[in-house]
């Protein structure tokens, strides 16, 4: 059973700060809940998919330049850098 | 002048001369105008259109060479980049964001002299199944305005079922096309994954995701189709079209065809009655077409909302991380803040259901997690795929209801999203398997539509819009009242 403090501890590290979040948790909580049907599930031996792209399906590595002004779109830059808050 | 011919009829038209561009295009301004404050399908429009149109009438009196869609209007669902223009995805994160290029769909588009009319509105990120989480306020059914117009491409769905455009694009990640598509009485195609290029589109869930066409006639989304299908530089997942042309042979019919009907997807106790029952009509229009109809089961089914809700937030966790108030989202300055609260703080920006969905997907792929849902839906998916492949083994289409459910009203499921995730049960499986499926409108019941749901093997899209066309040929939907 998935307690609301792992919920929690997973909500802190995806940086989720909300109001009510009793709310969230236990909607939360709920569906994780409906996802243990997958335990009956009879996928004994099934092997993990993976999606590959081969090298030849890639487009040539080369540079595009793209010439609008990119960073202007932004509120706080300086020249080429954007302006973030103080790591601590 | 009347708004609801298809697309094909709109290009007669223009070629025979009973129509032009401008007319069709400021009449169908005119008719946005009168109906969106009730309707509301968009959430920007193209203050140019008719001009647009004006310029590609004169191109076609001077006689120069023409794009094949003549200044017909479509619409963009607002997940789909076009330059120079907003693309919100209905989020308040992204209310100001201005796409730097086009989206490889809509340059195909335009540059087939398509008139782009306007952006239409969505569940945030694409995240819900009745326009219900658009941070701009619902969408509304064209044929009930109580009731939701399905999601989460209900305002392409509504732009097209109300007439305020001939064909739109939607995107469908797990029903996204095929669910409103349903709910308001039209058609709507999921392409196999790999057909259309993402590029430009904002990415939710992007292993199942695919842009798909809509409209009203099974014949324009062939004609979308095929100007819009095949490889692009830019999305390594796209495959070779071979330049299909999915409109010739259209009306082939279907007789000697093998169809199963999903067992899973077609009974039991979440299937609504009224459903059931306009399902079992177009069973029998299939056998009278000279079908073959036959039940089959797939077990994995059971399973596969499940397995879509774990896979699409766990991608969808990580592809929402880019809006951190910096690159993207930028009303807050970065003064006075530490940075890890600056994040949270412009998270806030995110409505209910994308947050709750970013929760779950920070929690299924966690380490002590991952092997009880991540790894397990990933199993789930590879089983799906093998029983689906087996089937098709033995049968050309199968079928089911599109939506288990009717339309319902605003607020009905809103504060029970795992109700609302059910409604999922009959659209997810073509996005996890990744064939091709679509919705073709079938029956009006008491004023709400129910639509129909066809897949096809993979790459079949050919075959899968003959079905559908013969299919549209056994019924008759009425016309709408706006």
């Amino acid at each position: 059973m998935v307690t609301k403090e792992d919920i929690e501890k997973i909500a802190k590290l995806m940086r989720i700060d909300i109001e009510n979040a009793d709310e969230y948790f236990e909607r939360v909580q709920k569906i994780l809940s409906y996802f243990d049907i997958l335990d009956k599930a009879n996928i004994e031996g099934e092997e993990i998919p993976v999606q590959q792209v081969g090298i030849e399906n890639l487009r040539e590595d080369k540079h595009i330049a793209f010439d609008d002004k990119l960073i202007e779109q932004l509120k706080n830059y300086k020249g080429r850098y954007i302006r973030a808050p103080k790591m601590n | 002048m009347n708004l609801a011919i298809s697309a094909i009829d709109y290009i007669s038209g223009i070629k025979n001369g009973s129509l032009t561009a401008e007319e069709f295009v400021a009449k169908t301004v005119e008719h946005i105008k009168k109906h969106e404050p009730k309707l509301h399908a968009f959430i920007s429009l193209n203050e140019n259109a008719v001009e647009q149109a004006r310029q590609i009438d004169k191109k076609i009196k001077s006689g120069q060479n023409v794009g094949e869609f003549y200044g017909m209007p479509i619409s963009i669902k607002d997940n789909i980049c076009i330059k120079g223009g907003k693309t919100t995805c209905a989020s308040k994160m992204l209310e100001n964001y201005i796409s730097p290029y086009d989206a490889t769909v809509v340059s195909k588009l335009k540059s087939q002299d398509a008139i782009i009319i306007g952006k239409t509105n969505l569940d945030e990120f694409a995240m819900g199944v009745a326009t219900e989480f658009s941070a701009f306020g619902p969408s509304k059914n064209p044929w009930n305005t109580d009731y939701v117009p399905g999601g989460s491409s209900g305002g392409s769905a509504v732009s097209v079922a109300g007439l305020e455009s001939v064909l739109s694009l939607g995107s469908d990640t797990g029903g996204s096309v095929r669910n409103p598509a349903s709910f308001c009485s039209i058609v709507g195609l999921k392409p196999t994954y790999g057909l259309i290029s993402r590029h430009g589109l904002i990415s939710y869930a992007n292993s199942i995701e695919q842009i798909g066409p809509m409209g009203r006639k099974v014949e324009d989304v062939a004609l979308v189709l095929n100007h819009i299908a095949g490889k692009d530089m830019y999305d390594p997942t796209t495959i070779d079209s071979q330049n299909q042309d999915y409109l010739t042979g259209i009306n082939s019919g279907i007789t000697g065809k093998k169809i199963g009907i999903i067992k899973e997807m077609s009974s039991g106790a979440g299937l609504d009655s009224t459903v059931e029952s306009v399902f079992r009509n177009a069973v029998s229009s299939f056998e009278k077409l000279g079908a073959k109809i036959e039940e089959i089961s797939l077990d994995m089914v059971e399973y596969t909302v499940a397995t879509y809700y774990v896979l699409t937030t766990a991608e969808a966790g990580s592809n929402l991380s880019r809006y951190d108030n910096l690159r993207y989202g930028y009303d807050l300055d970065s003064e006075g803040y530490e940075f890890k609260s600056y994040i949270s703080k412009a998270r806030r920006n995110f409505g209910p259901e994308v947050t709750r969905r970013m929760m779950l997907g920070g929690f299924v792929p966690s380490a002590g997690f991952a092997g009880k849902y991540l790894l397990k839906a990933l199993k789930v998916k590879n089983k799906l795929k093998k029983q689906i492949q087996s089937a098709f083994k033995n049968f050309d289409f199968l079928i089911s209801p599109t939506v288990p459910v009717l339309p319902f009203k605003f607020g009905e499921k809103i504060d029970d999203p795992l109700a609302m995730y059910l409604a999922d049960i009959n659209t997810v499986t073509a996005n996890l398997t990744g064939v091709p499926a679509i919705s073709i409108p079938y029956e009006i019941r008491n004023g709400l539509p129910v639509g129909v749901q066809i897949h096809a093997n993979n790459l079949q899209e050919k075959q899968l819009l003959q079905a559908g066309y013969a299919l549209q040929s056994t019924t008759k939907i009425p016309e709408i009242r706006l």
